[in-house]
């Protein structure tokens, strides 16, 4: 099976990033295949603070960073690796893999690439699909619309909003459902994975302490996340191929 | 009634229709039975329930979040007594929804509890229908369907109930008095009332609790103390 390269990002701060990418991770390993991650909030690393056994804090900008994450690929025998694109480095970030030809291997076949972009509810999000939208032959494009910040996205203008998305093919969207914000508050604070939270497992492997109720609410918004990755392509060849292997 | 921890859930889709009563009943009941009930009461701010009972009682307001917590989670928190459970007619769709939801009857299966459902189905076919799908609900591992006379109920005469007899209005009205213990009554304290009024009570509390004693019969009969 190819290995597959998921790029999380957006050209806004606070649009959910992170919590995609989390969601991305605990899905795979709810589905028993093997992640490894990438975090380019230098020197910070947010997601790395969940996932800090298979997650590596990186400067995207940095030749050997981007060595430790293109040349592995191949090698490292994790069928997926996933970025997560610091706030703002979208268009920085996929500019570069042109210049270095990532996308153009990606094109080649060489390896899946798929970009889940992260947008909000506000005209900028989709100004930033306009911007995009160069870069995508190739690539399989999912439109993530976040809900988790109680944003509300029918507020967008239907003809604008497919104005946009008529200059690329083939977008697949998915919403990301709202998780209850003291659940969402909850997981954060403990530091840990959506599945740890939902079985009740602390950071340091003990037993958790953790409210059933906010368990619960974050194992349907999980089975929710589930439903819609359900209905992205890739990543359901993803589990096809880490079937057959 | 139950040997084994329970949750007794007391419910209905219609509101004063007799549902604080009969927990209120429940809990003497199992207190006269040894047991040891806590109480949660999810008719927030007033708290109907923990007027009778306030050391035994947490108000939690179903609409919130944090009420929720406070129902599910001190319940789950602590196995091994018996609770019950008050909603009030507006929380009883979403308490439902949410269990489904939060998977909690199953949790209650792992953590020890048998799950009773006490439904006053009302005078209407609305609540008749409700209570059906109720009875469906999985995870319920006793559903009790009551019928209250003095409001009356569209539970079929030929299915079986629990029965909350007739009170007459002043009786009623003296019972509802937060000082008045039905089981001190029970236990012979009349409380000052009046002796026209004592047989009729001890009659209604008879029925009552030899009703909520059938529905396990192998149990010691409590009733026995009115007679």
């Amino acid at each position: 099976m190819k290995p597959t390269l998921i790029l999380v990002g957006a050209d806004k701060g606070g649009v959910g990033k992170t919590t995609v990418s989390r969601a991305l991770l605990d899905y795979f390993a709810r589905k028993n295949i093997l992640t490894r991650a990438f975090d380019t909030e230098n020197p910070r690393g947010s997601l790395h603070r969940f996932y800090p056994a298979n997650t590596e804090i990186i400067d995207l900008g940095n030749v050997a960073h981007q060595m430790r994450v293109l040349d592995t690929m191949e090698t490292s025998n994790v069928p997926v690796t996933i970025v997560d694109l610091k706030a703002g480095n979208l268009s920085y970030s996929l500019d570069l893999f042109e210049r270095i030809g990532v996308l153009e291997a990606a094109r080649n076949g060489m390896f899946t690439m798929g970009l889940f972009h992260v947008v909000g509810p506000s005209i900028a999000s989709l100004d930033e699909i306009g911007e995009i939208a160069k870069y995508l032959s190739g690539i399989q494009y999912v439109v993530a619309r976040n809900s988790i910040n109680e944003t509300n996205f029918f507020e967008w203008d239907e003809a604008t909003y497919r104005k946009y998305f008529s200059q690329i093919a083939k977008t697949q969207e998915i919403s990301v459902p709202k998780l209850n914000e003291m659940a969402y508050e909850q997981v954060d604070v403990a530091g840990v994975t959506f599945k740890d939270f939902i079985d009740n497992r602390a950071a340091d492997g003990s037993q958790g302490k953790f409210s059933f109720v906010l368990r619960g609410y974050v194992r349907k918004w999980c089975s929710e996340i589930d439903a819609e990755f359900a209905h992205v392509k890739m990543l359901q060849d993803v589990l096809t191929g880490g079937r057959q292997q | 009634m139950a040997t084994s921890p329970t949750v007794h859930i007391i419910c209905s889709d219609q509101h004063r229709n007799g549902k604080t009563l009969l927990a209120r009943l429940l809990v003497d009941f199992l207190m006269l039975d040894g047991r040891d009930p806590f109480c949660v009461d999810t008719d927030a701010p007033d708290g109907p329930l923990r007027t009778f009972f306030p050391g035994r009682t947490a108000l939690a307001d179903f609409a919130a979040i944090t009420g929720q917590m406070k129902l599910f989670d001190t319940i789950l928190a602590a196995p091994g007594r018996d609770y019950v459970v008050d909603l009030p007619a507006r929380h009883t769709e979403s308490f439902f929804h949410t269990a489904r939801d939060l998977d909690f009857f199953a949790e209650c299966k792992r953590t020890g509890f048998r799950v009773f459902v006490f439904y006053i189905v009302d005078n209407s076919f609305a609540s008749l229908k409700a209570a059906y799908a109720l009875q469906r609900e999985k995870g319920i591992d006793l559903f009790i369907p009551v019928r209250n006379m003095l409001v009356r109920s569209h539970w079929p005469e030929n299915e079986g109930a629990l029965t909350i007899p007739f009170l007459a209005a002043p009786i009623a009205s003296a019972i509802s008095n937060r000082r008045f213990s039905l089981r001190e009554f029970v236990n012979g304290d009349p409380q000052g009332l009046s002796p026209d009024m004592t047989p009729q009570l001890q009659s209604f509390l008879y029925e009552m609790l030899n009703g909520l004693n059938g529905l396990e019969p192998m149990r010691a009969p409590s009733p026995h103390r009115l007679q």
